[in-house]
């Protein structure tokens, strides 16, 4: 019984460190132009999903979507979202460059619900290329596009229109 | 000893599930508009920095340095890097401010890599940060001149310094 758990407390101590040491002797890969295992890539999505949900719970959206503020909101994705997220209305060119890789919004199922998309915006995830935009825009702002997010499947054809910029 | 390696395994069985529970309830921060504490960013740029060093093959630059080909390599920056990585002469970019872990800032602290480990970074991305790999948008010719010009940018000569503000002519 002694050594088991003298065994237990060994284990506690060495495995962080052979863990440390991977890294520290750069036995970790960095290169982001291929994609994530099936184990990592359910790992860290879950767990950005269940830190996010735990965080945005207490939110709730302010005020109803109307045509106004998603186009609002579709304008913002226009002019910062698009380059890495996807374009409205343009055929699906998934992503390589980024690891792990951007989903593409316009086509990608998504469980997050308004008020976490808010919080994701506003907030950006670590360790990944999403930065965060609260620095950057106003509540009102914020909210508008995780109103045009969650329907970004769905958008009236008239938001679809109006949210383009207009060609000189 | 068959009771220590059994406590062994169990602790480290114990580990595994421990992080990835930790995981899975949510109770890991993935905020990114909260800067990484010290020991995150020690280990984040020690570890990538070290895989670099260790994976990038042994290349000679094949594009020859020259006024030339910095003032190409600082357009290209000045085009595509400076919105995260900061402009010379500028305050640092309060976008790449916005990363987990940040983007760092170039022109004012310059860079522990040498040029043919900017290129592979630049080439191939860093994973897990907001660093994409470009491979795919430019030529390697490109990259090179790139690479040339950011392992130069704290010590570039007034005469590139100038040429990279100029407008291009088409």
């Amino acid at each position: 019984m002694r050594n088991f758990v003298l065994g237990m407390f060994a284990s506690v101590v060495v495995v962080p460190l052979v863990v440390l040491l991977y890294f520290v002797f750069g036995l970790a890969s960095t290169q982001a132009d291929v994609s994530p295992s099936t184990i990592e890539t359910q790992t860290m999505r879950q767990a950005v999903l269940a830190s996010v949900r735990r965080s945005a719970s207490g939110l709730s959206v302010p005020g109803p979507a109307s045509n106004e503020t998603l186009v609002v909101g579709g304008k913002l994705y226009v002019a910062g979202c698009v380059g890495c997220h996807g374009a409205i209305a343009t055929p699906l060119q998934e992503d390589h460059d980024h690891f792990p890789p951007v989903p593409q919004l316009p086509y990608a199922e998504t469980q997050y619900s308004e008020p976490e998309l808010y919080w994701i915006v506003k907030h950006g995830v670590r360790m990944t290329a999403m930065s965060a935009y609260g620095p950057f825009y106003s509540e009102k702002e914020l909210w508008a596009v995780a109103g045009f997010l969650h329907r970004i499947k769905s958008l009236p054809p008239e938001v679809v229109a109006a949210m383009q910029p207009r060609k000189p | 000893m068959r009771n220590l390696v059994a406590g062994f395994a169990a602790g480290t069985l114990l580990l595994v599930l421990g992080v990835l529970g930790y995981l899975r309830l949510g109770l890991a921060d993935v905020r990114a508009d909260v800067p990484p504490s010290w020991a995150v960013t020690r280990l984040f740029s020690e570890g990538v920095h070290a895989s670099i060093r260790r994976t990038t093959p042994k290349l000679h630059n094949p594009v020859p340095v020259s006024d030339a080909s910095l003032i190409e390599g600082g357009k290209l920056f000045l085009n595509d890097c400076v919105g995260c990585h900061g402009a010379p002469g500028q305050p640092p970019s309060e976008f790449g401010a916005t990363f987990y872990p940040p983007a760092p800032q170039f022109a004012l602290v310059g860079t522990a890599y040498s040029e043919t480990e900017v290129f592979w970074v630049a080439k191939h991305g860093v994973r897990r940060t907001g660093m994409s790999a470009q491979g795919p948008s430019y030529s390697e010719e490109h990259l090179w001149m790139l690479a040339s010009f950011i392992s130069r940018m704290r010590n570039l000569p007034p005469s590139v310094a100038n040429g990279i503000e100029q407008k291009p002519s088409n």
